[in-house]
């Protein structure tokens, strides 16, 4: 076991060496540096524009920079961002904090339901129950994450019941340890909902077509035939079959943790990655990027190796 | 007997509004003001800062030794109390206010403005955004402490927008004299720089900033500024601003009653007019604003050092250099009809390259372009422009049909709208524009180093109150004399002619000459349309009723006086 733990982490550096080089490429490639955005500002002079790319070693050469970058990784050093003048982690800690606790709820609210409701969906197939919960996940579905979250604002605007967007109330730091709480819970109950309400659609789809599929094997038919009691057909052999396809989704997932809910937390003003992350691809802040590429990587990869070994113990036919 | 009795009601009706007349119970101190912005600061250190979500908040810390008077936008004295000039006009001598304090306490004197300029501005190894506004032909100014309340400039040449350029932020020495040494300057008072270290003379301070949250400002209690009527300021207690990228998540938070302030659009107008009453706010509208939107040509002469090809092609460097084709395009701007449907009818039209919001250099005379198409088939069938083979599309006199790339940049919406309607009337007069969205920085590209393209619609930044200012973009030399930038000789008289304008002008200290010479700048830019203006939008925005002592202006917006609002 910590022998393939070890043989996968060797493998990843390559992966993720290639990424990061290939993601600095990618930023040198496009047009411009982080500095055109003065160019166009009449009180700045040329001179200084060359001062300040000379100064920020931008006129160096593109591998050279790269391989500086990577020196400094090894030691810890993340690099500086153009942006803000401070080390990119920095920048980057409090939003990763901020959005992982939006990803963490909208992740447990989504297995929470969706799970349930796929079984249920299932155990009732072609019943109203079913009928109605696939008429609600394809509106679900069909609707954009931006619409949702502008219609739940102004329902609260209206109602005045829920925070209008952001993290925290004004008065947040006067607060008690369990106002504290219930505050912040307060403010994550939209975006949780904009955020899950399409993922719960789409897993809970998936898990009544895995539940269907495996429903129609033959081993069911065998537990059937040899008169076990229905539930314990289906919790004990059909379950535990159908729930190990979304282990390796769930693995996915996890990697999503970071940048899936940029257009979310850009509409419930939730100060998370996501602005942060578009607005430094677009001014190219190029070691912003590049240190949350790079752990968009990490994580892609811890993700998939979770799940590989959640699968493990799951699945006695997988063995690591 | 009767107008007298007029007379004591109308004087006691200006007793009653005067802030003077505070009834005994009323203090016009404490209270918070909430207001938004749409990114985080990207610093706090206002010397190395480099975009406006910074400066907004550091003009709250930070004073210089002068400022402009919002309402007529003259020069006024700030930290420094007065000044003299030498008859030569090159040397300069501030007398400082000896009651400043830094709000931590400690005295204000002449070592923190030469420690300013010399070590932080002039120092090489700063990347100082404002140090080209104090070197003049590559040459710094003297700086010198005469005594502690004493500073002397002396300056290489004569500038005439010195003064102005005194709004410099002034840092303090016993604050930042050990990191500038240590060469850390440029890493200090960042966004992860604990508040109260932060150190400026300015009516507020920073106690808190969570990235994407908000930022509190506190009043600094050594602030030196006091009300005319002696009371010691400021008045409010607190300032939060809210980091709210949506505006429409911010308008919402407006209506709500979060929110105290509201900058609105021309399309947000017709929402939030009828709700004044009902939430309690009023709106204000003050005049056109700074932003500019323009066309302009490609008229670079210059050849691709690589390729050897013209940067242009020739039959279009043709058109685009020919006065008439340029003029004729601007009678086929409709831009009544952009300020309609764009700002529902809250926008100015802009002919002159000095914004209307700039009050005393703006040239009312100049030359203006109605919408008028006939006109400008006239114009352009009298240079030689002419549908000959009936195609729909007008040639040049060579036979060539005139077909341009028309480029803006993605993410401007407003931008984009107006070159749809634009396109819409170029078409009508038979030209063929190929419309073309751009990312900013491949736009910026094309502009300031690869020379290839026809024609961009674009905005610029910067500028302000001062027309000296906006020389890069004028002068033939600059590198943001966009449609043929960084000449060796001027290529056309016009040029030639506001070249010497703009030398001229920077050493004339008299104002009435100085503003005679951009009179006629703004004349020649209007006739020869090298930038080809569109709109102006209105500055226009909601406050909540709640604030005493409001007085908005259209250079200042409504908060240039914090210090002296209160809460009613």
């Amino acid at each position: 076991m910590f022998k393939y733990i070890l043989k996968r982490i060797i493998v990843a550096i390559p992966l993720l060496l290639a990424m990061s080089l290939l993601t600095f490429w990618l930023m040198e490639k496009t047009p411009g540096n982080f500095f055109d955005s003065l160019k166009l500002d009449p009180q700045i002079s040329q001179e200084t524009i060359v001062r300040y790319e000379h100064l920020y070693q931008l006129d160096k050469p593109m591998l050279y920079r790269y391989l500086i970058w990577l020196k400094n990784l090894l030691t810890g050093e993340w690099g500086y961002s153009f942006f803000y003048n401070v080390p990119v982690s920095r920048v980057l800690g409090p939003r990763i904090f901020n959005t992982f606790i939006l990803s963490l709820s909208s992740l447990l609210v989504t297995w929470l339901f969706a799970i349930p409701l796929g079984i249920w969906a299932a155990v009732r197939r072609n019943k109203w129950v079913d009928k109605i919960l696939s008429f609600l996940s394809f509106s679900a579905l069909s609707m954009p994450s931006f619409f949702l979250a502008m219609l739940l604002l102004y329902m609260v605007s209206y109602t005045g019941l829920l925070p209008l967007g952001g993290m925290r109330s004004a008065h947040y730091d006067d607060l008690g340890f369990f106002p504290k709480v219930i505050d912040l819970l307060k403010h994550l109950i939209i975006p949780t909902i904009v955020i899950s309400l399409g993922s719960i659609a789409a897993l809970q789809r998936i898990m009544r077509g895995n539940i269907l599929e495996v429903l129609r094997q033959q081993y069911i038919l065998t537990a059937r035939a040899k008169g076990l009691p229905e539930h314990i057909v289906f919790y004990r052999h059909a379950l535990r079959n159908a729930i190990n396809p979304l282990i390796t989704l769930f693995g996915y997932e996890l990697s999503g943790l970071l940048g899936g809910a940029a257009l979310t937390e850009i509409m419930c003003n939730w100060p998370g990655l996501g602005s942060l992350m578009l607005t430094a691809v677009r001014s190219k802040d190029v070691y912003l990027v590049m240190a949350s590429m790079l752990m968009g990587g990490i994580l892609l990869l811890l993700g998939n190796l979770i799940a590989d070994i959640l699968l493990a113990f799951s699945d006695p036919r997988i063995r690591l | 007997m009767r107008t007298f009795t007029r007379l004591l009601l109308f004087l006691s009706f200006f007793l009653f509004v005067s802030p003077a007349s505070f009834s005994k119970n009323f203090s016009p101190y404490g209270g918070t003001i909430v207001l938004s912005t749409t990114s985080d600061p990207k610093s706090f250190n206002d010397i190395i800062a480099k975009e406006t979500s910074t400066t907004a908040v550091t003009s709250l810390i930070f004073e210089g030794l002068t400022t402009v008077n919002a309402f007529n936008l003259k020069v006024e004295p700030n930290l420094a109390k007065s000044w003299t000039i030498s008859e030569d006009g090159l040397t300069w001598t501030f007398y400082l206010r000896k009651d400043v304090l830094w709000n931590d306490g400690v005295p204000f004197s002449a070592d923190d403005v030469v420690f300013t300029f010399n070590s932080l501005i002039y120092n090489d190894e700063i990347p100082s955004s404002s140090r080209d506004i104090f070197t003049i032909d590559g040459k710094k100014f003297d700086i010198k402490k005469i005594d502690d309340g004493t500073v002397q400039f002396i300056l290489p040449v004569k500038f005439a927008p010195f003064l102005r350029s005194m709004g410099q932020s002034i840092l303090p020495k016993h604050k930042l004299e050990e990191v500038v040494k240590n060469k850390k300057f440029n890493f200090t008072w960042g966004i992860d720089t604990n508040p109260y270290e932060i150190v400026g003379t300015g009516p507020f301070q920073l106690v808190a900033y969570k990235p994407g949250e908000r930022l509190v400002f506190k009043s600094n209690p050594y602030y030196w500024k006091k009300s005319a009527q002696g009371q010691k300021l400021p008045f409010l207690e607190k300032i939060v601003y809210l980091i709210v990228q949506n505006p429409e998540t911010a308008l919402l938070k407006f209506i709500d009653g979060e929110l105290d302030y509201y900058a609105l659009s021309g399309k947000d107008f017709p929402l939030l007019k009828p709700q004044e009453k009902k939430n309690n706010f009023t709106i204000f509208e003050t005049g056109p604003s700074f932003g500019t939107n323009f066309i302009v040509f490609n008229q670079n002469l210059g050849v691709n050092e690589k390729t050897q090809k013209p940067f242009v092609e020739e039959k279009k460097l043709k058109w685009f250099t020919n006065v008439s084709f340029r003029q004729a395009v601007s009678h086929a701007i409709d831009r009544k009809k952009i300020i309609e449907i764009l700002n529902n009818g809250l926008g100015f039209e802009q002919y002159s390259p000095i914004s209307q919001a700039d009050g005393f250099w703006y040239n009312p005379d100049v030359k203006t372009y109605g919408y008028d198409l006939d006109r400008a088939r006239r114009i352009l069938k009298e240079a030689g422009f002419e549908d000959r083979n009936k195609d729909g599309i007008i040639e040049d006199s060579d036979g060539s049909p005139v077909e341009f790339n028309l480029y803006t940049n993605s993410g401007a919406i407003e931008r984009i709208q107006i070159a749809g309607i634009i396109i819409h009337d170029l078409e009508k007069l038979g030209m063929k524009v190929n419309f073309k969205i751009l990312e900013f920085n491949a736009l910026v590209s094309k502009l300031t180093s690869t020379f290839d393209w026809d024609a961009i619609l674009l905005g610029l930044t910067g500028g302000g109150a001062d027309p000296h200012f906006g020389q890069n973009v004028w002068i033939s030399s600059g590198q943001l004399h966009m449609w043929y930038p960084r000449q060796k000789e001027p290529a056309t008289h016009w040029e030639r002619r506001i070249d010497e304008i703009f030398s001229e002008a920077v050493k004339e200290l008299n104002e009435e000459t100085r503003k005679k010479l951009y009179d006629e700048f703004q004349m020649i830019v209007s006739e020869q349309v090298p930038l080809i203006y569109t709109v102006l939008t209105s500055n226009i925005f909601a406050v909540r009723n709640k604030f005493g002592n409001l007085k908005p202006t259209n250079y200042g917006g409504p908060f240039h006086n914090i210090e002296e609002i209160y809460i009613k």
